[in-house]
């Protein structure tokens, strides 16, 4: 069976599907009676302790400190990205079902002159930890051949440098790193991290919150929604309270 | 040791049947003579539809279905209800032959009714007989009328297979009602009025409310002393139904008991848990007298000793860090003042059922959540959600202390090891742990 057939099969298994079910429904009466949520619905907390999984490689781990940290350092405003845990967030989170691209479709064929058109955006057929592990390793392969030194041991200036060529696209880190992909990947991680609850690993003491004034998992505003142009003075708030 | 005591205390039981019980008053059949005995449940449909629509009347208010429905069709039985000692299984009482009171007649059905005298033998006591025996005779001709319109279900039911010696010999039973049975039917008080009358038959009879709302004693009879002053169900508590001012009806008009019974709600407290069930499958169909009447009843009991509890010092800060507990996690439904949603979402400010010693309902509510009674007039059947994955045992008796001691409320504090006990027996999950 060719995927043709496979897709149109699946198409009529569905349909009857359908038809059979809709025959077989259950009716239902009152209300359930629990509340609890499922399993599935609650959140994954980051893991408990212990060693790095995935950013397991030093140098690996010290030159994706030194983009996150330029892209958000240390100020009066608040820690940088790595004072706040992004680093334990991104490992956590390619530790995972993020990191595994489980909600991803990388099976081929890959034409990325059609699909990219269509999505506006690359795509690719690797996961974000595959992306993670090669694009480390061809930054620092640049900065050795260009600088001669480690990507980490680069000045900041030199670093955004690097990074601002890398987002406009003008940076060839070889033929298997889209450059520009992978600096907007590590922004929009450096982002989560630094934003996401820190039941999630990043956020630490709620940092990235209380740096914008975000009042947290807060279930209701009623009692603020008319007080205009005040300071609220809310505290930020987990979803896991206590922690 | 253990075991062995309590064998021989039932031995003990056994021996006091044997020392002349048998001629006691508790087992004394006379009242059902008025009963036919000639004719099976199987083989009589009555005709009369009055007396069938009055004995549905008489079902709901006696609520037979709460533990004789389940699955397995109506009142076909299969219900397991947990006791000291051991699993009872409700049974079928559908008109089936085999495994049904098909072959009852109708006198059969009254000493099983009203006297727990079945036809497998003596009934335990988890069927209210020992309230049902108030049922007037007019009553139970009605109710026998309407259960010969059940539809008969083969459903073969081992009520006591998972009871322990010795309790699993039902003649045990025999000595239980020789000790705490009462074998009598209701006498009305000339004195009061109609209304009362009326409700106190409810009450004490088809409502069998003093079977949860009374406190039991080691042999699960209830405790007359302690009439309607609350019981424990284990994982639920009935609280207390007298007049007392701090944990009971003192407090609440008869008109508002009464919307209660028939909605769910007076709009302060919301059933849930049993009573919900209670008030969905029995007590909403009451009429609107007959919930006047319970009402009228309940606000003439004499209030229980019961005082507030002993409130907790809390600091200032302490105050104010758990007012943002309670406004960030409970006050979307509850109310920033605990004024809840009337008809709907409970209010903690003046529930009175909520601030006795035994927090069990809100420690409850807290770990597995809750569902308000779903009624014909209050269709909304709200849900409280289950905190247990977000707070820990402290976190839980904090805020539950918090909301029994706030808006002019006074109870004692909960604890952590209470929340953590409950929350081991209900299997609720724990809280999600998190990297420090």
């Amino acid at each position: 069976m060719n995927r043709r057939e496979a897709l149109f099969s699946l198409g009529s298994m569905a349909a009857a599907g359908g038809l059979a079910s809709s025959a077989k429904a259950a009716e239902l009466h009152g209300v359930p009676a629990q509340t609890a949520l499922s399993a599935d619905n609650m959140p994954t907390p980051a893991r408990r302790g212990g060693a790095f999984q995935v950013l397991t490689d030093d140098t690996d781990r010290a030159t994706v400190k030194a983009v996150f940290d330029r892209l958000i350092p240390s100020d009066e405003l608040g820690p940088s990205a790595s004072e706040a845990g992004c680093l334990e967030f991104l490992d956590d989170q390619l530790a995972g079902d993020y990191g595994s691209g489980k909600a991803l479709y990388l099976e081929g064929p890959l034409r990325p002159e059609n699909e990219e058109a269509i999505m506006g955006s690359p795509q690719f057929l690797s996961t974000p930890r595959e992306r993670y592990n090669t694009g480390l390793k061809a930054l620092e392969a640049y900065a050795q051949k260009t600088d001669g030194a480690a990507f980490s041991a680069l000045s900041p200036d030199r670093i955004d440098a690097i990074l601002t060529d890398l987002e406009a696209g003008k940076l060839d880190l070889g033929k298997d790193v889209n450059g520009q992909a992978f600096f907007e990947l590590m922004l929009q991680n450096v982002r989560e991290g630094y934003l996401a609850d820190p039941m999630y690993g990043g956020n630490k003491d709620m940092a990235g919150w209380k740096m914008i004034g975000f009042p947290g998992a807060r279930y209701d505003y009623r009692p603020y929604v008319d007080r205009h142009d005040q300071d609220l003075s809310l505290t930020p708030v987990s979803i896991i309270p206590s922690n | 040791m253990a075991k062995w005591i309590k064998i021989a205390g039932g031995v003990v039981v056994l021996a006091a049947i044997g020392a002349g019980g048998w001629a006691y008053s508790a087992l004394n059949t006379s009242r059902s003579s008025v009963a036919d005995d000639s004719v099976t449940l199987a083989k009589f449909t009555s005709s009369d539809a009055e007396a069938i629509k009055r004995g549905e009347y008489v079902m709901r208010m006696g609520d037979c279905a709460a533990c004789h429905t389940r699955e397995d069709g109506d009142f076909a039985g299969g219900y397991e209800i947990a006791t000291p000692f051991g699993t009872l299984v409700s049974s079928n009482i559908t008109p089936d032959t085999d495994t049904g009171i098909g072959n009852m007649t109708e006198k059969d059905f009254f000493n099983a009714v009203r006297q727990g005298i079945g036809s497998h033998g003596m009934l335990y006591p988890a069927m209210p007989y020992t309230a049902y025996a108030k049922f007037t005779d007019q009553d139970m001709h009605d109710l026998w009328a309407y259960m010969s319109t059940v539809k008969p279900v083969k459903h073969d039911v081992d009520e006591n297979g998972g009871m322990s010696f010795p309790f699993n010999i039902r003649l045990a039973m025999a000595g239980w009602d020789m000790l705490f049975f009462k074998n009598e039917g209701f006498t009305p008080d000339s004195s009061q009025s109609e209304a009362w009358n009326r409700g106190k038959y409810i009450v004490d009879g088809g409502g069998h409310c003093s079977a949860c709302h009374s406190p039991r004693n080691f042999l699960s009879a209830e405790k007359e002393s302690a009439y309607l002053q609350g019981g424990s169900l284990g994982d639920w508590y009935a609280p207390d139904l007298t007049s007392n001012p701090h944990v009971g009806l003192g407090n609440t008009s008869a008109e508002d008991i009464a919307s209660y019974l028939t909605t769910g709600s007076d709009g302060v407290a919301v059933a849930a848990g049993p009573m919900a069930e209670a008030v969905e499958h029995s007590l909403q169909y009451l009429t609107t007298d007959d919930a006047m009447a319970v009402a009228t009843y309940l606000k003439s009991i004499p209030a229980s000793a019961t005082k507030p509890g002993t409130a907790p010092k809390m600091s200032d800060s302490e105050t104010a860090r758990l007012a943002d507990v309670y406004e960030v996690n409970c006050s979307a439904c509850h109310g920033l003042n605990g004024e809840g949603i009337s008809g709907m979402v409970p209010a903690f400010a003046g529930n009175h059922g909520l601030l006795g010693d035994d927090a069990t309902n809100l420690v409850h509510a807290m770990l597995k959540g809750a569902r308000a009674a779903h009624t014909h007039t209050a269709q909304t059947a709200a849900g409280m959600p289950s905190f247990a994955w977000k707070m820990d045992d402290k976190d839980i008796a904090e805020i539950l202390t918090y909301v029994r001691n706030s808006w002019g409320n006074s109870a004692a504090p909960v604890s952590a090891d209470q929340v953590g006990a409950m929350r081991a027996a209900l299997d609720a999950r724990d809280q999600i742990k998190v990297a420090d």
